[in-house]
């Protein structure tokens, strides 16, 4: 008896215990059977407990080096440390799956704590969706794809982790971007449920806008981190290759990030019902496709994937998901005409709808490029393909109109803005737009885009920080510090003013990406000691190679010096190391070094004994602001997604069957003190649009908490 | 506030009321005119870079690939590579034929002799591949999210 068959039992019992759930939850919906549904719940908990129990017995094949488990012998070796030894769980096919299936256990049991918030009816049909879609995974690992397959002779040691993976990204990418695939199932699950029961109210929707929410700000920490990786490990100075993997992981980002905007029309207006339905089950499809995509070797990709018999598993997946969703769909369209009428396009819904658009056809001309051998085998009879050009060319001009709409977005007032107010409010940041144009040219920047670009840049970000500002002046107006009331700003209003940080740290982001799209430059040189290269007005010093033995490893450094004005900056070791069980594959260890917001980043390309060096030096301006402006997005999607604190008004207004939900939700404030803060709420925007305008639309700070949105 | 509720009373109105009106003009030419772009965008640029896969065969019967870009895919011939001060030559085959490349530019890190390659680049009939850039395939099983080596 080895830990690793106690694994294979728990995906077993696990498995059993899936399919049952959404047997139980549909009957006990059916039948309005609560100890069914209860019983379902219970069993989902199951699920993740038996799931747990596996990933357990996986880590600890792992860390005991029980190499008679044959994933264990591939992905370690007894030299590595443990912490790669514990990240290889992930590092291979089964594992990735199991680690896929272990996450949307755990999520599915955390929707199980915290169900009691959502719609009761729908629980049953959220349990099922995610039951069946956890099913499949079982199958999979149970059958095809089992990470607990033990080897007749075990080796001695392992193969080990590839190079690649050996970084500290390995930690964190991985994980981050496969729970990031997993968790647009709870939304998809959510949409299901509701075109099931026909309940597609504005409670559902609130429960599926945070369920996408955390979705988004997973993927995005998880496409960031990734971005971050490459930078770090694979030494061409770039950090986005537009290759089918990474397009895959940022093809239902963007269909999210078009809900998550499209939602609000949705909840305010009661628009668009067959729109976001879309989007939602777009985003989960993509996802899987994404899942599917880097295992099956239908798309010929750089990063190399052993090609495997379960891409026809995931492709009649995802060819089921697409069906059943597309019927359920076309079952429930009558029910989804919209309430209301769009007035006008220069108008909040108007711009919104923009956004849509642009996002929907990013994704698309990604989608398109991405399976363009596909296409172009079967239609043409001949296998082309698009590189990093095609994309940088279509999307480009699409992201920047997307970046404007970003400004002008937040200052419309919904139904229709008057040509006044849009004068007033926009007046400030064209000005500073066409300042910036002016100047940049003068400052000796050539590049055409790139000057529209930034100043693009600058009117969306003064745009969003006079917005801020705005709202800043009214609540100090009422005496409280600056300080204070942009805190009370985020604290009070987190959806609006998180969106606002998320804009920011996008626009960032795109600082950084323009900047080191237009503005890189790059040098081979071959240097022998005493030799220098310049660049940038940057020296580089070159000194020798210098070699250490491991026992594990060999690795070389190339020493240099940087020097500007005359003046020895520091010292840097590019270098190679070279793991003994993969000599073939020399992994790099870039130097990156920052000065401002430029990165000087060296790559040793070759070397020749102790005194012969080949290196490719990148200086990449503005990159930093890549990083920076990620975390500052990925932050802005946890304030939007923060909870609110409970408000009476909530728990009040909530009408729900009381014959499923075990409990109400218990305000932990009395009425009076509620109604006291929304009266001060608002009167503080009473205060804000006759400061402001008089037309009540651009300023329009409406409360976002929960119990006071519009209900339809 | 207040305003809010007041508008859910007259939208609740509008609700009511059967006459549907169309999308307004302005918001359909918006529309069209982002869907026409993005169409275009898509296919003036799928046409202008859009590369062709050919095996070595097709190759030395293209008449046009000394003015538009291929992509080859073949393995390194063993003791085929040699290094020239900033470039690189070697020969790729595919069992039945063989063509030889040269290529200057970052060499991914596990290019050696025996792994598949895919190179990128002009033919100009006779004589070597001209390549722009070289992939290679990792000879490895998956590994979760290794992106793209000497693509810049």
């Amino acid at each position: 008896m080895y830990v690793s068959d106690l694994g294979a039992s728990a995906i077993l019992l696990a498995l059993l215990f899936a399919i049952y759930t959404p047997v139980a939850a549909v009957a006990g919906a059916l039948r309005q059977s609560e100890a069914l549904v209860a019983s379902a719940r219970r069993a989902t908990l199951a699920v993740a407990a038996f799931l747990l129990l596996a990933s357990g017995a996986l880590v600890a094949s792992f860390l005991l080096h029980d190499f008679g488990v044959s994933y264990v012998a591939q992905h370690s070796s007894l030299s590595m440390p443990w912490y790669y030894v514990t990240a290889a769980f992930y590092g291979g096919q089964e594992g990735s799956l199991l680690y896929w299936a272990l996450t949307l256990a755990l999520f599915s049991a955390i929707f199980v704590v915290t169900s009691r918030r959502a719609p009761a009816a729908l629980v049953p049909y959220v349990l099922a969706t995610l039951m069946a879609i956890e099913a499949f995974f079982l199958v999979v690992l149970a059958t095809v794809s089992s990470p607990f397959v033990r080897l007749a002779h075990p080796p001695a040691d392992g193969v080990g982790l590839n190079p690649l993976l050996m970084d500290p990204g390995m930690l964190l990418h991985p994980p981050l971007l496969l729970m990031g695939y997993m968790s647009f199932s709870l939304p998809f699950a959510f949409a299901v449920a509701a075109m099931i029961t026909g309940r597609l109210d504005s409670e559902w929707l609130r429960a599926l806008r945070r369920w996408m929410l955390a979705a988004w700000t997973i993927q995005s920490a998880g496409l960031l981190m990734g971005a971050w990786w490459a930078y770090h490990v694979l030494g061409w100075g770039g950090y986005w290759g537009w290759d089918p993997v990474e397009n895959a992981a940022l093809l239902p980002w963007l269909t999210a990030t078009a809900f998550l905007h499209s939602t609000m029309v949705q909840e305010r207006r009661g628009m668009l019902k067959v729109w976001n339905l879309g989007l939602v089950i777009a985003s989960f499809a993509l996802s899987i496709f994404g899942t599917f995509e880097v295992r099956s070797g239908v798309i010929s990709s750089v990063h190399s994937f052993a090609y495997s018999t379960i891409g026809s598993y995931f492709l009649a997946f995802l060819a089921l998901v697409i069906v059943f969703s597309l019927g359920l769909f076309l079952f429930r369209l009558p029910r989804l005409r919209a309430e209301q009428e769009f007035d006008s396009v220069v108008s909040r819904e108007g711009i919104f709808l923009v956004n849509n658009l642009l996002l929907v056809g990013i994704a698309f001309a990604t989608l398109w490029g991405t399976l363009f051998p596909l296409i172009s085998a079967a239609m043409r009879h001949e296998e082309m393909s698009v590189g990093a050009p095609f994309y940088n060319q279509v999307t480009g001009p699409l992201f920047l109109l997307l970046l404007l709409a970003m400004g002008i977005g937040p200052l419309l007032a919904w139904r229709r803005t008057s040509f006044q107010a849009l004068r007033r409010n926009l007046g400030l940041p064209a000005l500073l737009a066409a300042l910036c144009a002016a100047i940049l040219p003068l400052l000796g920047v050539p590049s055409l885009w790139a000057n529209v670009a930034f100043a693009v840049c600058s009117f969306t970000g003064s745009a969003i920080l006079y917005e801020l500002w705005r709202g800043v002046r009214v609540r100090h107006r009422h005496g409280e510090s600056y300080v204070r009331a942009l805190l009370m700003l985020f604290a009070r209003y987190r959806r609006r003013y998180g969106g606002y940080l998320v804009h920011l740290g996008l626009l960032i982001l795109a600082v950084g990406v323009i900047g080191s799209h237009f503005f890189q430059q790059q040098s081979d040189a071959t240097l022998k000691p005493g030799q220098q290269v310049s660049i940038a007005g940057y020296q580089l010093v070159y000194l020798g190679n210098i070699e250490d033995f491991y026992p594990e490893k060999d690795v070389v450094v190339a020493q240099f010096q940087i020097w500007q004005h005359g003046q020895l900056l520091r010292y840097i070791y590019p270098g190679r190391q070279i793991y003994h069980n993969f000599s073939d594959q020399p992994a790099s260890m870039i130097s990156i070094t920052t000065y401002g917001l430029t990165d000087l980043y060296v790559f040793l390309e070759d070397w020749q004994g102790a005194a012969q060096a080949t290196i490719h030096i990148y200086v990449n301006p503005l990159t930093v602001l890549v990083w920076f402006g990620g975390l500052v997005l990925i932050l802005g999607g946890v304030v939007c997604w923060w909870p609110e604190p409970p408000t009476s008004l909530r728990s009040g207004r909530l009408v729900r069957p009381l014959t499923i939900a075990e409990a109400t939700t218990v305000s932990d404030r009395s009425p009076v003190q509620a109604a006291q803060e929304k009266a001060v709420v608002a009167s503080a925007q009473a205060v804000e649009r006759s400061a402001t305008s008089p037309t009540p639309g651009p300023s329009d700070s409406r409360s976002r908490e929960p119990g006071e949105e519009v209900s339809q | 506030m207040q305003s809010a509720v007041v508008s859910t009373q007259t939208e609740k109105d509008t609700v009511q009321a059967p006459a549907r009106r169309r999308l307004p003009a302005g918001l359909l030419v918006a529309g069209l005119a982002i869907a026409a772009a993005v169409v275009y965008l898509i296919v003036a640029n799928t046409r202008s870079s859009a590369v062709y896969y050919m095996t070595i065969a097709e190759l030395k019967h293209c008449t046009t690939c000394s003015s538009q870009a291929v992509r080859v895919m073949g393995v390194v011939q063993p003791g085929s590579i040699e290094r020239h001060d900033q470039t690189l030559s070697f020969v790729i085959t595919d069992n039945r034929q063989s063509l030889p490349v040269v290529y200057s530019g970052v060499v991914p890190d596990i290019f050696q002799a025996g792994i598949q390659v895919v190179v990128e680049g002009y033919y100009h009939g006779q004589g070597t591949f001209e390549a722009q850039t070289l992939l290679a395939k990792c000879p490895s099983k998956f590994q979760a999210a290794t992106p793209t080596p000497s693509s810049s």
